[in-house]
């Protein structure tokens, strides 16, 4: 069994950056990531308030981050978490890979979030084809068709304004109005292909032969006046969950599945810290998610060291 | 082995082995970080299989000739016939899985 001092759960900013700091303090650090090195923000377009970078693509960023990752050497693996279990000082991480086993005195959680889901009839037939959460990944495929966006929110005026200039139509359906910064929210309503429903619930995405052609919706309080707008495809920003599943059943996560920590982004469990998108917090952004992951390994280096004293009192080895 | 499209060389390199196809886009983030895991399988496939990068943009006709709706798009071929493919961001071990059906 391979044994590290500090294990890493998730390749974001926060998972990157708590790296970085893990191994500057001189810890055994392996990086586990189940996709891709960089975390939500390869899926961003343009970033504009990470500073000292000015306006740059989101892609560029993880890659220059995961660069400087490598660059202090830190061990990188593909693995997707499954379970996390705590013996004494020790944690022992599972993975979905394999029956391999990895062991840690510290784990810092980073595994952000991932969209929510509206789980209304259609949505699980058409996920992944007609349904998406990516206009950069997915937005190509829908020049000059017809679009339709669920949300009304920062994520969904971002996405919506990029998918504009691609689509022939662009529909808004949003349970609020666009509740995005003002300015971005009026420019995208501006737009002569767009049009906004706002204060709408959006309850069936209807079919042909495996083929999205429309979305039901009604209105939010009443639940009348039923209305379908046809389109080629739809993306939804309606949320996020956070990517915790592993963690059910420990006292360390809310009702909602965030992760609880301290001011230090210590759990309840010692030993396990939590950071980025996946923890309970206020401001879920690249800046604060940076933030948390280098206090979160400073902290791990902390803990390291006083259980290594404690065990110099007590002739134990660890 | 990993390198851009060569359009003459494209239909006999197609033709014999394990060929994967990475249609993608110099704009896109997945496409830039699913770069990185293919460089990372090429480490481990080396010869056995032959990884071609098709840019999105530049060849419009193998795009429609291969019905490529969206960018990273993975087309698994085996001595010239398509046998897998996959769109979006992929998981290493999920690429792992088509080359090894290949090869
Ligand atoms: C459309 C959109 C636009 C945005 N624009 C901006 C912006 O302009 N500026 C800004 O500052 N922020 C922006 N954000 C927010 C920003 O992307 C996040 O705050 C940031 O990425 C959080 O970083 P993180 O490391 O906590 O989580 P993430 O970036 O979500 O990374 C978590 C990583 O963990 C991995 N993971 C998950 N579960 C597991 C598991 N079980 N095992 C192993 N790995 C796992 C995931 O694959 C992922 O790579 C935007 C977000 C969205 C959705």
């Amino acid at each position: 069994m391979k044994r590290y001092d500090l294990v890493v759960i998730g390749a974001g900013p926060a998972g990157m950056t708590a790296a970085i700091y893990g191994v500057r303090a001189n810890l055994k650090v392996l990086l586990l990531e189940k996709l891709a090195p960089g975390g939500q923000i390869i899926n961003t377009k343009e970033i504009e308030n990470y500073p000292g970078v000015g306006k740059i693509d989101g892609a560029e960023l993880a890659y220059k981050m995961f660069e400087h990752v490598q660059e202090l050497g830190v061990e990188f693996d593909y693995r997707t978490v499954t379970k996390i279990e705590n013996k004494d000082e020790l944690k022992y991480i599972y993975t979905e890979e394999d029956d391999t086993v990895i062991e840690a005195l510290t784990v810092i959680v980073a595994t952000g979030t991932r969209p929510r889901t509206l789980g209304i009839p259609g949505e699980e037939e058409y996920k992944g084809s007609a349904i998406s959460w990516c206009a950069i990944c997915d937005g190509a495929k829908y020049r000059d068709k017809d679009v339709v966006i669920i949300g009304g929110g920062n994520s969904a005026v971002d996405e919506g304004t990029y998918l504009a200039s691609i689509v022939k139509s662009l529909t808004i359906i949003t349970d609020f109005d666009l509740t995005a910064d003002p300015v971005s929210a009026d420019y995208l309503r501006s737009l002569p292909n767009v049009t906004v429903h706002p204060y709408k619930r959006v309850v069936e995405f209807i079919g042909e032969n495996g083929q999205l052609t429309g979305v039901k919706f009604v209105d939010k309080e009443t639940g009348e006046n039923e209305q379908v707008v046809q389109c080629d495809g739809v993306f939804e920003y309606i949320g996020a969950v956070p990517a915790t599943e592993f963690l059910q059943g420990t006292n360390i996560i809310n009702d909602y599945g965030f992760i609880e920590t301290n001011e230090r982004m210590a759990t309840k469990i010692p030993g396990i810290f939590g950071a980025g998108d996946c923890i309970s917090k206020h401001l879920r952004q690249v800046v604060t998610a940076t933030s948390d992951g280098a206090i979160a390994a400073q902290e791990a280096a902390a803990y390291i060291k006083s259980l290594r004293n404690q065990k110099q009192l007590t002739g134990g080895a660890i | 082995m990993i390198k851009e499209i060569v359009k003459e060389e494209f239909a006999t390199d197609l033709a014999e082995g394990a060929v994967l196809v990475d249609f993608y886009s110099k704009t896109c983030g997945p496409c830039k970080m699913l770069d990185f895991i293919l460089k990372d399988i090429d480490k481990t496939y080396g010869e056995q299989v032959k990884i071609i990068k098709v840019d999105f943009e530049a060849y419009p006709d193998l795009i429609e000739k291969y019905n490529v709706e969206g960018y990273p798009t993975l087309v698994m071929f085996k001595d010239g016939k398509e046998i897998s493919r996959k769109s979006g961001l992929q998981q290493k071990p999920v690429i792992t899985k088509m080359i090894e059906e290949a090869i």
